[in-house]
């Protein structure tokens, strides 16, 4: 691109254009800066754009957004995204680098931050190696330059630079990397720092430049920590009292003209106060001995902070900093700074309660936005509030002065709730923190809930303070009480009788308040799924009281305002559908549910809420239609008008899950599957479809069911040609091979030969042109399992004659290359037994193999297979080394959800073989007699010793087993012990064979060859 | 990290999560070093030589306490000002009698080192030498014309001791000195008077001392042999300052040095041989030398133990209470243990001779509450129990077990953090070649019985993000490892569930994922999911994780 003055007036224009509130222009001149982007030179222009001051803040400072996205994506020589967008030249990004600093720090604030930005994805990728100019450059600036704004900007941009160094792990390229940091900037740091606090000193009134001074300190405490995140950097130790002097000065500086005048915003001193904190806990947690000098000052500094901090939401990080300081040294070798009864008490009363008590947020949120209050108060993403730092203080006191400490919140427990008791209107509050203390302070449970508490007496109080709660006449009366007593009951799940939760919880579903109907929701569905043992707490049976009243009062629930949608109950009618014997209540809840699936697909928003929704329609189907096959009528009736919905007006979100309820339906049929499925069975083929990656594994399912339950379908039209035509598709791409290999087993699972025999050559060749180009450990183990289906369901002599049709001998080849070296690194049950039944067969029924000459080869597949069953899994198997394929990852997609309610059990191609080392041992013997003299020293030479040993031992366990001989067998000469094992084998097993000449025999080395390991003299 | 200087501790990898073999990678790892260098204070990188008597009075000195602070800071502003004027006297009187042309008298020659001996004592003052004014008052050049073949002994001296201490300061300051050291490099040599031998050695220790690049020049000018030679002086002072600087010239990262040393024929024998003479400055200095040997390459450990050092390090840690001395040896220790198991087993017969053996004898540092002998100690602990089955029993059993519950309970940070990879260690079976490590039921047990597991989810919540795996990958070892499917419930019991959940949402990949992976496995929604649906469907409904190395090839099939 032209760097001339028209190209960037029509760039100006452009990004002018982009802001017009009419769509057409604006497409336009998008699509024309999308094409400008591809050009090089593209990134250079807009830079030159942004530093002309003829141009319109608002355009260039859309242009800078550009230029930072355009970074985003073209600077990175792959994209981490898999797009497919050219990277920017080498050329260009030199220019760029060599731009953008100067141009960053003479522009105004909000380009400048979006240039900060890109700046720092750059650095991401070329600091400091490729870019040995930036920190030099930035330091020289901080030195020389006077205006506030270029040094908030140099500190701004290497605040994001040095983030790095909080979350990677030590190694040698990052210390060097932050050695060189530490080296250029940390003395220039703590210069700027100093600096500005005497400037600081010296500016009284001008709250505009002090508030950008405090902003600028504060970056540089945000680089401190940075910088001292890793280990403690020589420079900062050595000048730890600088540092550490400034500290304390502004921890105790106040300067009410700096302070907000709303409520939820914070001061820049408070910002600059909590960065501190986090820094001097920094060093109180990795670096104490260093900083111990200066702990009970700054100790001093926090209380008093914490003393005067207030409760507004403007104060809360700062709070939980300062709380969190304390926490640390409490828990440290420190903590004797606390040793005194009364600064513990000062602690627990003015620190502690204050913060855990209930605020006017705190209610305000659980009306107004139950969803981020549950999220809160439930789910754990509370950890940066001051309920829950509060609480950690409390366990860091613990860890040294326990019973004190417990004795203190036993008694405030005690008496929050006795002025309650006196005025429940009025105390209210005291009770919900007299709880919320209870739960908190138990050690977080998972599983059965929390079992104990030292403070209270869990039964005791479950059965004084929450039982009257949910036994009281108006659900909706102080509703967080309500949520409160529920919250215990989960919490304590596993102590609460059993009789009496159920009864208790189900007409909290439909309390009015959206907080308290989800707990209980959650609740009852923790309960049902908790287990005693490995029995689950509730049976089915034990539902059935409560059955009607319960599904009628969660359907309920969802009728209530905002709660359309609630993922809670949801789940707890997935629960209940699932575990109880519903009966005449199929009917209702299938209905109702079909309702509700009906509103939704048309327009699906909440992924969890949907999600419990179809894993409760599949397991209505596993349960009803797996009892009552007439009932797939009923269901298909409710379901299909769903499945039209979402077929033809295309509700992306919800097909995966759709096919897979189909897929359910029809595996409960009795053949013939009706038309209708038949008649649906074209269009999922199509093309579309397949696209999306989310629908694959369903529609492979789907495709699977078709096959096994109407394979006479297949045997007649023309549509196998189309499923091989998926087939085809799938396996090309190292992304969904396996899927096409899903559905290439079924086929030959189902389908008897002559259906798919037209097929086979062009199969063959699709799979072996994909070997020849992209050979991953993936591939070649489906290929190998594929084969070895492939041959126990339709001989050995169908699988090599049909490979050898295709080049003579090929199965040779295959043989030697593939199946043999690899083989040993199947994996799972079924596929290791599938995969050694079908070389077992090879071995002994193959002519090809018991040839002359194929000798050597027959040894190794024997070793193989002898590995496969003999070596665990996790000894043969060596990690991945396929490389994950990022080309074929390409934007979002939505991922495939499998719903478990509608899935089913594998089952095993090779039923009749009970055991894969008895078979193959059987299979063994049965040919050495047939071929006497031919295999022993095949053996020999083939097996690797464990091998050897490994099938001594199989067929020693084999015959004790089979025929129970005498203990003295063993110690009889081999020759005899394995002439008697075939003749008995003969007898019992294979009564037909021949009868055998034991002389003839010499099947395996003698017990005193060297080569057979471990031949233990155990006798019975 | 110092206390882990050049180790290779592939050992440590048992804890970690399958990431391949990092053995190499750790070691050059901690080779570049972010914090100080915690020496002790005689053994320290660089060295000022200090004056005798100062003329210019002591600044040092405690303040006369009546007057305030103002005039206190006012008193000492004074005294520097006046300390650089007279160092740029000085050094403008040192010009008349050096430099081109200058040709002296005898009287003039002695005025000469009278000017000389003036630079050097303002340049050894006490408190902060005026070092910056002389350097850029050009002293350098004058002083390298000191330094001429032929010059008098006295003035060589002189100069070497100023350069000394020039090369004592910050980067820049050593840097300055670089024209000086061929002549400070060849005034090595035998025919030097020992005294200037040691003030030039201690000048160059000085310049090793700065980093890398300068220890490269010296290297090529050829300063390795001559310093080598002097470690064997009689002379006691000038033995241990060639020592301490040949400490500094071959400790790296780099390990080419130190094999250059090794080269030296006869060296390891010279080395040990030094070390048994028992004199313990020297046996410091020399240690130090041991240490970077050590941690260079597992080959020197070999030879330098073949040569009999071990009996000398271990009698020491047994009976020794100099810190100075242990830390050294310590380290030594650990360095050699981290090599191969056979390092170790000949680490643990050699400690067979004394009370408690090697363990006891670390035990004993453990127990020292000196922060770098407990760490130290722990580290080399660590290592040994990261061998052989042998050698973790070896260390369950030898009483080192309780000193380290106790160091992970209470002490420091980077000790606690030590005391947990000993402790860890102890508790997995040697790595076979399966993914995951497997638990030592036995030890574990004891472990998770006296109380250790608070000290881990400690680690949890740390920042520290070594600290934060650690913890995780032992609680994981807990909760699979403890009999009869313990491990959740103690964990759980003892916090550990909020201490993982600490980590749910950090920004580093790999502990954010271990997180919510053990939460989820253990007590996640899934919990129980395999009574319900058996095994196969769970296998089924978790198949989509990225650990599992390949999908089942049935995933889906039906059965009707």
């Amino acid at each position: 691109m032209q760097y001339s003055e028209e190209t960037l007036r029509t760039l100006a224009d452009c990004f002018k254009q982009t802001l017009a509130p009419d769509p057409e222009p604006r497409k336009l001149a998008e699509l024309f800066l999308k094409q400008s982007s591809e050009q090089p030179g593209y990134g250079i222009a807009i830079l030159r754009l942004l530093s002309e001051l003829s141009v319109d803040d608002q355009v260039r400072q859309s242009a800078a957004v550009n230029f930072k996205n355009h970074i985003k994506y073209r600077w990175p020589v792959s994209d981490p995204e898999g797009s497919t967008l050219a990277s920017i030249q080498d050329s260009e990004k030199e220019q760029i680098k060599a731009l953008i600093v100067g141009l960053m720090l003479n522009t105004p604030p909000k380009i400048q931050s979006q240039l900060s930005e890109a700046l720092a994805i750059i650095s991401n990728h070329d600091f400091p190696a490729k870019w040995p100019l930036l920190l030099p450059e930035l330091v020289a600036n901080l030195r020389s330059s006077t205006d506030l704004h270029v040094i908030n900007g140099i500190l701004s941009t290497a605040n994001s630079i040095f983030k790095k160094f909080r979350y990677q792990y030590k190694s040698n390229e990052l210390f060097t990397d932050l050695k060189y940091c530490l080296d250029a900037f940390a003395a220039p740091l703590l210069e700027v720092f100093q600096k500005t606090g005497q400037l600081i000193a010296s500016t009284q009134d001008n709250t505009v430049m002090l508030k950008t001074l405090f902003e600028r300190q504060r970056l540089c405490c945000r680089i401190f920590y940075s910088l001292n995140f890793q280990e403690l950097p020589e420079f900062f130790e050595n000048h730890m009292a600088e540092w550490m002097g400034e500290f304390h000065k502004y921890l105790t500086y106040n300067n009410p003209s700096l302070s907000e005048a709303e409520a939820d915003k914070e001061s820049v001193v408070d910002q600059l106060k909590a960065a501190i904190c986090e820094n001097i806990n920094l060093y109180m947690e990795k670096n104490e001995e260093e900083f111990q000098g200066y702990l009970s000052q700054f100790a001093q500094d926090v209380w008093g902070l914490l003393m005067t901090v207030s409760l507004s939401p403007s104060h809360d990080r700062l709070a939980t900093t300062a709380i969190k300081f304390l926490t640390t040294v409490s828990k440290s070798v420190h903590h004797v700074l606390f040793a005194d009864g009364a600064t513990l008490q000062q602690i627990c009363e003015r620190i502690v309660i204050p913060n855990v008590k209930l605020r006017d947020e705190d209610e305000e949120l659980f009306e107004m936005n139950h969803v981020e209050y549950i999220r809160r108060d439930m789910e754990g993403s509370d950890l940066d509030t001051r309920r829950r730092m509060a609480c950690e203080l409390v366990k860091g006191l613990s860890t040294h002065y326990r019973e004190q400490v417990t004795g203190m919140f036993s008694a405030y427990i005690q008496e929050m709730l006795r002025e309650y008791a006196v005025n429940p209107a009025q105390n209210w509050k005291g009770k919900d923190c007299a709880v919320y203390l209870v739960v908190s302070l138990a050690p977080r449970q998972a599983g059965g809930g929390s079992v104990g508490s030292d403070l209270v007496n869990i039964e005791q109080f479950f059965t004084t303070q929450i039982v009257p709660e949910l036994q009281s006449a108006d659900v909706n009366s102080l509703p967080l009480l309500k949520a409160d007593a529920l919250k215990f009951m989960t919490t304590f799940r596993s102590q609460v009788p059993k009789a009496v939760a159920l009864q208790l919880l189900i007409r909290f579903l439909v309390a009015e308040s959206n907080v308290v109907h989800s707990y209980a929701a959650s609740c009852i569905e923790k309960m049902l799924a908790m287990k005693d043992g490995k029995q689950p707490r509730y049976s089915g049976a034990e539902l059935d009281p409560y059955l009607e009243q319960l599904l009628t009062n969660l359907f309920a629930a969802l009728k209530l305002p905002e709660s359309q949608e609630n993922a809670y109950v949801m789940k707890c009618i997935m629960r209940v559908v699932s575990m109880a014997d519903l009966r005449q209540f199929t009917s209702l809840c299938l209905a109702e549910l079909a309702k509700i699936l009906g509103e939704v697909c048309k327009n699906p928003t909440n992924p969890s809420f949907n999600h419990y929704l179809f894993e409760a329609v599949a397991a209505l189907v596993r349960k009803a239609c797996g009892r009552d096959s007439e009932q797939v009528a009923t269901f298909e009736t409710l379901l299909f008008p769903v499945v039209q919905i979402v077929l033809e007006q295309d509700v992306t979100e919800f097909a995966p899950y759709v096919f897979q309820i189909l897929a359910q339906l029809i595996e409960s049929r009795r053949p013939p599957l009706p038309s209708v499925y038949i008649g649906m069975f074209p269009p999922l083929l199509t093309p579309t479809l397949w696209q999306r990656s989310a629908n694959v594994p369903a529609l492979v399912r789907l495709l699977q069911a078709y096959l096994q339950n109407a394979p006479q379908e297949f045997n007649q039209a023309s549509q196998l040609n189309s499923v091989l035509g998926v087939f085809e598709k799938l396996v090309a791409s190292r992304s969904t091979d396996h899927q096409g290999f899903y559905i290439l087993n079924t086929v030959i699972e189902s389908l008897s030969y002559h259906t798919f025999a037209q097929y086979v050559p062009q199969i063959w060749g699709i799979l072996f042109t994909r070997l020849q180009r992209e050979r991953t450990v993936k591939f070649i183990k489906s290929l190998i399992i594929f084969m070895s289906l492939f041959a126990v369901k339709h001989g050995h002599a169908l699988l090599t004659d049909s490979i050898n049709a295709v080049q003579p001998n090929l199965v040779f080849m295959i043989l030697e290359q593939i199946w043999v070296p690899n083989l040993t690194y199947i994996t799972g049950d079924t596929e290791t037994k599938l995969c050694a039944v079908a070389a077992t067969k090879l071995l002994t029924e193959s002519p090809a193999l018991l040839a002359e000459g194929a000798g050597p080869l027959w040894g190794r597949l024997l070793n193989s297979v002898m590995t496969l069953l003999v070596r665990p899994e996790e000894e043969r198997v060596e990690q991945e080394t396929d490389i994950p394929d990022l080309d074929e990852v390409v934007g979002y997609t939505t991922t495939y959800a499998q719903l478990y309610n509608a899935g089913k059990k594998e089952e095993d191609p090779v039923e009749e073989v009970k055991d894969a080392k008895e078979y193959l041992a059987v299979s063994l013997a049965k040919v050495s007699t047939q071929y006497p003299g031919k295999f022993g020293a095949l053996i020999q030479q083939s097996l690797d010793p464990a091998n050897q040993a490994g099938l001594m031992q199989i067929f020693r366990a084999k015959s004790s087993g089979l025929m129970g001989l005498h203990s003295d067998w063993f110690n009889s000469s081999h020759l005899l012990w394995v002439s008697n094992f075939v003749l008995h084998l003969n007898k019992v097993e294979l009564a037909h064979q021949n009868r055998v000449d034991s002389s003839e025999i010499d099947f395996l080395t003698p017990p005193n060859s060297a080569t057979v390991v471990d031949y233990p003299a155990s006798t019975h | 990290m110092e206390g882990n200087f050049g180790a290779p501790p592939q050992h440590r990898n048992h804890l970690k999560s399958p990431v391949g073999n990092q053995a190499g990678h750790r070691r050059r790892q901690q080779a570049v070093q972010i914090g100080k260098e915690r020496r002790e204070a005689v053994v320290r990188a660089k060295r000022l030589r200090r004056g005798d008597a100062v003329p210019n009075g002591d600044q040092s000195e405690a303040p006369d306490s009546h007057m305030d602070e103002e005039a206190t800071a006012r008193a000492a502003e004074a005294s520097s000002r006046a300390l650089e004027e007279n160092t740029l006297k000085a050094v403008k009187a040192l010009r008349e009698y050096v430099g081109p042309g200058i040709i002296l008298g005898k009287d003039m020659a002695l005025k000469k080192i009278e000017a000389l001996r003036n630079v050097r004592s303002l340049l050894s003052c006490n408190a902060m030498p005026p070092l910056n004014v002389a350097v850029e008052a050009g002293v350098v050049p004058l002083l390298v014309q000191c330094l001429a073949f032929g010059s008098p002994e006295e003035q060589i001296l002189e100069a070497a001791w100023c350069l000394t201490n020039i090369a004592s300061g910050e980067q820049d300051l050593t840097k300055a000195v670089l024209p000086a050291l061929p002549y400070l490099i060849s005034h090595l040599g035998d025919k030097s008077a020992a005294t200037v031998a040691e003030q030039c050695a201690w000048a160059i220790g000085n310049v090793a001392g700065e980093g890398e690049e300068m220890r490269d020049i010296l290297l090529a000018q050829g300063a390795m042999r001559p310093l080598a030679r002097l470690m064997s002086s009689p002379y006691p002072s000038l033995a241990r300052t060639a020592s301490w600087a040949m400490s500094n010239l071959i400790k790296g990262p780099s390990p080419r040095a130190a094999s250059d040393l090794m080269k030296i024929e006869g060296m390891a024998d010279t080395l040990v041989g030094l070390m048994m003479k028992g004199d313990e400055e020297l046996m410091v200095e020399l240690a130090w030398v041991m240490v970077y040997l050590t941690s260079m390459a597992d080959a020197h450990s070999g030879i330098l133990l073949s040569v009999g050092l071990l009996p000398i390090l271990i009698n020491k840690l047994g009976t020794s209470d100099q810190t100075a001395l242990l830390t050294p040896f310590l380290r030594c220790i650990g360095n050699i243990v981290a090599g191969d198991n056979s390092k170790t087993d000949a680490v643990l017969n050699a400690g067979g001779d004394i009370s408690g053996g090697i363990i006891g004898a670390l035990t004993r540092c453990l127990d020292m509450g000196h922060r770098t002998m407990q760490k130290e100690a722990a580290w080399a602990v660590s290592n040994i129990a990261a061998g052989s089955m042998l050698h973790k029993r070896m260390v369950f059993q030898g009483g080192a077990i309780p000193s380290l519950l106790h160091l992970l309970a209470t002490a420091a940070f980077d000790v606690r953090k030590e005391a947990a990879y000993a402790l860890g260690n102890v508790c997995v079976a040697p790595k076979a070649k399966a993914k995951e490590v497997d638990p030592i039921v036995e030890h574990l047990t004891v472990l998770v019985d006296r109380g250790c597991i608070p000290g881990f989810t400690a680690l949890v919540k740390s920042p520290d993000m070594e600290a934060a795996r650690l913890g995780l990958q032992f609680l994981e070892l807990v909760m699979r490892g403890l009999p009869g499917g313990q491990g959740p419930k103690v964990v759980e019991k003892e916090d550990g569930i909020a201490a993982m959940e600490t980590l749910q949402f950090h920004e580093n990949d790999e502990l954010r994922l271990m997180a919510n992976t053990l939460i989820d496995k253990y007590f996640g929604e899934d919990y129980g999911l395999e009574e319900e649906y058996g095994s196969e469907v769970v296998d089924m409904i978790r198949g989509s994780d990225e650990s599992s190395e390949y999908p089942p090839w049935r995933r889906g099939v039906v059965n009707g």
